[in-house]
């Protein structure tokens, strides 16, 4: 594990990894062990919905209408904010680590005295975070997957992978702007602040833009629109929308390298 | 005519307004061990992490190997070893696994040198480098920068942290990469430190390089002070009057005076004297720099 920078920067995730992947399984399988009863109380559940004020409900529960369909409880309880939240968090926190965090810590310098120029560290060390991210969806998914056929909820696998792979994709955009700020100003607080502070505005962007008027137009500048706005559970990836997720990828990543290239290392 | 391996011409750098190095033209030769003297800000771990890109000039320019620092980064990294001045180490593995990661990303070492490297160093490689003391970890950044046998070591402040007796086993180290025709840059605080291992000096300070000079010119007009205790009171002319000491001062039996050069006329005219003690004190670095502004005036060798 240590005979690259992208291995060696997912052997030192390893703890973050199995207890992130634990966490996602257990909220999987918890979350869906509750499909029954909330399927049971069908009418009911649908009648408190509507009786909530409907920024609240875009907000907690995102568009769906029946909550009690599998895509509608899916989306409501796990595909509207948690998921994509905690895919976001796992993937600022390795993007601002990557070589703001390295750099703070003063082993970045030692790092970059052996031959291997600043983009490939950065670019390594970015791969990583995509095969951490990769990996932490591909166990949560087998976790809704399995307790999906255990409580008899049809939902279908392949619409909850795909679901899965977006919000990957948007948390990625997120990882990617973490490292660009960490690989622009070198400061891990920064990095994780601004990635931080422009996905919760994101969120709320996309979230209220169809009841607030004034933030209509511009909901298609949130990346959060490109992950939840073609409900890819109920209707598969959309292609051109996570074309413009991975777009943005490639963007701030390219950002990422060329800033880092030019600056000075902190001491 | 040996080689330049580093080439500083004009270098500057400045840290938005705070003075880093400025225009400093400096080279060092192949196979020839190169100190960098200077005091606490002076600007040597700003010049070294120059020649290495990790931070870029304001103006001027660096050369190592003929090849520009910046544009050529990779290369030059290649065939140098650095040790930085201010040394950190991933906590979490071992000195081994470090140094098994930099190996890797250096396509592969001779391991029976680096643990030849690692006895010689006293150095454990199997514990945790966090729980290492600073001195062993100063141990593992020395063997990081040597394991590949560099033809360039850049070392800033290698001694710091080692124990006397590790000491010695560096200055051996370091005697033998130059009888390999290694060079070696190091930066130093200390004068005596310098003089035993380095062939030429350069001393900087306040960002600009004052003198850059053989260790045997340096020693010839180094500064030192001697105190020479005897059994009875000693008439004070008998020293003043030798060429290259100064500030002779006799207080009951006791001579203090400061010595340019050669101690030994001094001792010759002591030996005169029932001489109970000597007692010799090596110059400041502030001393040295006194010393060298001093050439210009009467008594230069
Ligand atoms: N990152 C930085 N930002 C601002 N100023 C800096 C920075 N690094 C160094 N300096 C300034 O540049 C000057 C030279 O510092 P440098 O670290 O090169 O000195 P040095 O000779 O290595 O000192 P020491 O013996 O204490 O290691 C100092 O005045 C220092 O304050
Ligand atoms: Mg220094």
């Amino acid at each position: 594990m240590l005979r690259s920078v992208l291995l060696k920067s997912l052997r030192d995730q390893r703890r973050a990894l199995l207890w992130w992947g634990t966490g996602l399984v257990a909220l999987a399988v918890f979350t869906l062990l509750f499909y029954p009863s909330f399927r049971d109380m069908g009418s009911e559940m649908q009648k408190l919905a509507e009786r909530m004020p409907e920024e609240l409900l875009l907000l907690f529960a995102g568009e769906s209408k029946d909550m009690t369909s599998p895509e509608g409880f899916l989306n409501s309880q796990l595909f509207v904010l948690m998921v994509p939240l905690l895919f976001m968090v796992f993937a600022i926190g390795m993007g601002s680590g990557a070589i703001a965090g390295e750099e703070e810590r003063g082993t970045l310098e030692l790092l970059l005295s052996n031959p291997v120029p600043r983009w490939r560290v950065a670019w390594e060390k970015f791969a990583a975070t995509v095969l951490a991210v990769a990996i932490l969806a591909f166990v949560f998914w087998v976790g809704l997957e399995v307790t999906s056929v255990g409580v008899g909820m049809e939902a279908g696998a392949g619409r909850m992978a795909e679901a899965t792979l977006s919000a990957v994709l948007l948390a990625l955009a997120f990882g990617a702007l973490a490292l660009a700020v960490g690989c622009a100003t070198g400061s891990r607080g920064l990095s994780i602040g601004v990635s931080s502070a422009v996905g919760v505005a994101a969120y709320f962007l996309n979230a209220l833009a169809p009841v607030v008027e004034v933030l209509q137009p511009y909901r298609k500048v949130s990346p959060f629109y490109y992950y939840m706005g073609a409900d890819p559970l109920a209707n598969g990836l959309n292609l051109v929308h996570a074309s413009v997720l991975i777009g943005l990828v490639v963007v701030l990543l390219a950002a990422a390298l060329i800033t880092f290239e030019r600056r000075d290392l902190a001491t | 005519m040996s080689e330049t391996v580093i080439l500083a011409e004009g270098l500057t750098k400045f840290y938005g307004k705070q003075r880093g190095v400025v225009g400093l033209d400096m080279e060092v030769l192949q196979g020839e061990v190169f100190g960098f003297l200077g005091p606490n800000g002076a600007g040597k771990t700003t010049t070294i992490r120059l020649c290495l890109d990790f931070i870029r000039p304001t103006s001027g320019r660096v050369a190592v190997f003929g090849m520009d620092a910046r544009q050529h980064a990779c290369q030059v990294h290649m065939r140098t070893g650095y040790l930085p001045g201010d040394l950190s180490l991933y906590g979490n593995l071992t000195g081994g696994e470090l140094l098994t990661y930099a190996s890797h990303l250096r396509g592969g070492v001779d391991w029976g040198f680096v643990h030849d490297l690692a006895t010689r160093l006293e150095c454990n490689l199997s514990r945790p480098i966090r729980a290492l003391s600073h001195g062993n970890r100063q141990k593992i950044g020395l063997i990081h920068a040597m394991m590949h046998g560099p033809e360039l070591l850049v070392l800033d402040e290698p001694t710091s942290g080692l124990d006397p007796l590790m000491q010695q086993e560096f200055y051996r180290l370091v005697a033998e990469l130059k009888a390999a025709g290694r060079t070696v840059f190091l930066s130093s605080h200390i004068m005596p430190e310098v003089e035993r291992v380095c062939d030429r000096v350069g001393i900087i300070r306040d960002g600009e390089l004052v003198v850059v000079e053989s260790v045997q010119a340096l020693k010839a007009r180094a500064l030192r002070h001697l105190e020479i205790h005897f059994s009875a009171t000693v008439p004070p002319e008998v020293f003043s009057g030798i060429p290259g000491v100064r500030d002779v001062a006799v207080e009951d039996s006791v001579l203090r005076c400061t010595i340019v050069g050669t101690l030994d006329p001094v001792i010759k005219a002591a030996a005169r004297f029932e001489v109970v003690n000597v007692i010799s004190r090596e110059p400041s670095l502030e001393e040295v720099f006194l010393a060298y502004y001093d050439r210009g005036d009467a008594d230069a060798p």
